[in-house]
């Protein structure tokens, strides 16, 4: 009978075909190409003006809009994988054979979250290499790698929320209105907007940066900053009053670890769900 | 495999699936799963699986189908009644299951090619691009490839043709006595052939557990139909009971003992008074004795 790693990678190729049938890898990689592709004719028009401003400008920018994008990708690959799985039958044909809840978690969850990284990964080697290429600009391989693990740390975040929304909601449509609720509040609560709230709220300083290093959006965004501008105008005041106490290094660890922790214990708290619950 | 269910119940919000349901069903029997719509069939396979949450006993093969869940998905096999119209192809669905549960997919291109599928052909096409009928041979192959000690059949032949269906019923037989069946069917020809016992469910609880001969002799009932001869008079059906319908047909639902009983009558009168007649199985089994509604 399989081994635990034989069934992961065997259930992992059946729903693979599942993602490559839909097309969204495609449709991934054609809105990582535009908004690269958008940042860079904005920054060949700048530099008409200003001279050429930089492909770390342009991969800053580019980090930027990831900020936002990331995330609504990877809450509409996984937050409704398992309730419309369930509702396909898919489930009930997979379970009437020896495969564990939780092999089959982890392969979809790792199809999922790869078929987002390998397109993010390509675009972020093509992209200099277009302006090094066009341009002449030396690639800037360690902001490079820096937007690549944060990237993919923020990613992982999303997936991990997302197979947990499509544990616990039974219908799609709810799986997903929750899952643009939990995007909206994750990219409104970064610096400006929880300024505004502290105000308006009278919090505690201390409270709303709090607030601000749990959200995950926010942390990737400070170290993606912190490894090109850190300064306050780009920070924003809780980011700024972060940096001064964490400096870039310690931004960066933030960046990376706690997205990388709040998704996985997003992602153990669907998986428990899923084991423990009807499984059709 | 031994099956014993004590106390079982399930609800899904306030709709009761399944209420207080005790069952014991010997290793070895072919068990028949009858009832209405909704009378909570799929959901008692599925618990039987450990599928389902639920609350009272169950054991199938002395395993907890919960808890030891997996184990007994190795000892089991079923086909659902509606085959998922999965992207995967043919072949990579054989051997994700040969991967699983260590399936010999030469023994399972036997099968599909026994029930009409042409295994070469179809090895690389998806199972989307399949028509219903050819992913249910497909799910009926797997399943009977498995050789499992319990086969687990939600309306395995609702999509299946006239000889795909008797060749399904051939292998049926064919199975090791020793195999275990639950066979959840609307058809009364399945029935009749293929379940030694029956257990019928309405509104989630169990309306008669026995032997399918019992069920049937009194629930099982056909529809006589019979057409007249041109200028034959047709009083006599009248007081044999039948209904007279469109083109010159006549008709009357019977159970085994009026159908037994009328069968030589309308023999009797073929050569002159009648220029036709069908005895047919009512598509649906009754679940309340006839005789006890009357």
């Amino acid at each position: 009978m399989a081994g635990r790693r034989a069934e992961i990678l065997a259930l992992a190729r059946l729903d693979a075909h599942e993602v490559l049938r839909s097309h969204w890898p495609v449709v991934v990689g054609l809105l990582y190409t535009a908004l690269a592709a958008l940042l860079t004719f904005a920054a060949l028009r700048e530099s008409t003006v200003l001279g050429f401003t930089g492909t770390g400008r342009v991969l800053l920018a580019f980090a930027h809009g990831l900020l936002l994008l990331l995330p609504l990708l990877a809450l509409s690959a996984t937050g409704q994988t398992l309730n419309r799985a369930r509702e396909e039958g898919a489930l009930e044909l997979l379970f009437g054979h020896p495969v564990s809840p939780g092999g089959y978690y982890a392969a979809v969850t790792l199809v999922r979250f790869g078929l987002l990284l390998a397109p993010l990964a390509l675009i972020l080697l093509a992209l200099p290499a277009i302006t090094w290429a066009t341009l002449g600009d030396p690639v800037p391989w360690g902001y490079l790698g820096r937007t690549l693990a944060v990237g993919a740390a923020l990613l992982w975040t999303f997936t991990g929320i997302g197979m947990a929304l499509s544990a616990h909601v039974a219908n799609q449509a709810r799986a997903a209105i929750f899952g643009l609720l939990v995007w909206a509040g994750a990219v409104a609560l970064v610096d400006f907007a929880l300024i505004a709230v502290m105000l308006q709220w009278r919090l505690h300083a201390g409270t709303a940066f709090f607030l601000a290093a749990l959200n995950p959006v926010q942390c990737a965004r400070l170290a993606l900053i912190s490894g090109q501008d850190p300064e306050l105008a780009a920070f924003g005041p809780v980011g700024f009053f972060l940096a001064q106490r964490l400096g870039a290094r310690g931004l960066l660890v933030l960046g990376l670890v706690w997205p990388l922790v709040a998704g996985t214990l997003a992602w153990l708290v669907g998986r428990a769900r899923f084991r423990r619950g009807d499984l059709v | 495999m031994r099956i014993e269910v004590r106390a079982l119940s399930r609800r899904f919000g306030k709709v009761v699936a399944l209420a207080d349901i005790a069952l014991a069903l010997p290793a070895g029997c072919r068990i028949g799963l009858v009832g209405p719509n909704g009378s909570g069939k799929s959901t008692l396979l599925r618990v039987l699986m450990g599928l389902l949450e639920h609350e009272g006993e169950v054991r199938v093969g002395g395993l907890d189908p919960r808890r030891q869940r997996l184990e007994l998905a190795r000892r089991l096999a079923y086909v659902p009644q509606i085959a998922p119209a999965l992207a995967a192809t043919v072949a990579e669905l054989a051997r994700v299951v040969e991967t699983l549960r260590g399936l010999d997919v030469a023994g399972l291109a036997a099968y599909a090619e026994a029930l009409g599928l042409h295994w070469t052909a179809i090895a690389d096409v998806s199972l989307r691009a399949l028509s219903g009928g050819m992913r249910q041979k497909l799910l009926v192959a797997l399943a009977l490839a498995a050789r499992a000690e319990l086969l687990v059949l939600d309306e395995p032949t609702a999509s299946l043709d006239v000889a795909t269906r008797e060749t399904f019923f051939r292998m049926f037989d064919e199975l090791p006595a020793t195999t275990t069946s639950i066979l959840c069917s609307h058809r009364l020809d399945e029935m009749r052939h293929l379940v030694d016992h029956v257990v019928c469910l309405e509104e989630g609880r169990v309306r008669f557990d026995g032997p399918a001969e019992a069920y049937l002799a009194t629930r099982a009932l056909s529809v006589i139909e019979v057409r007249l001869a041109a200028g034959a008079d047709s009083a006599w059906l009248d007081e044999l009971g039948f209904t007279a319908g469109h083109a010159g047909w006549w008709r009357r639902t019977v159970d085994r003992t009026e159908k037994l009983a009328l069968l030589p009558r309308l023999a009797a009168a073929g050569d002159c008074r009648l220029a036709d007649f069908n005895v047919r199985d009512l598509e649906s089994i009754v679940v309340e004795d006839p005789r006890e509604a009357r």
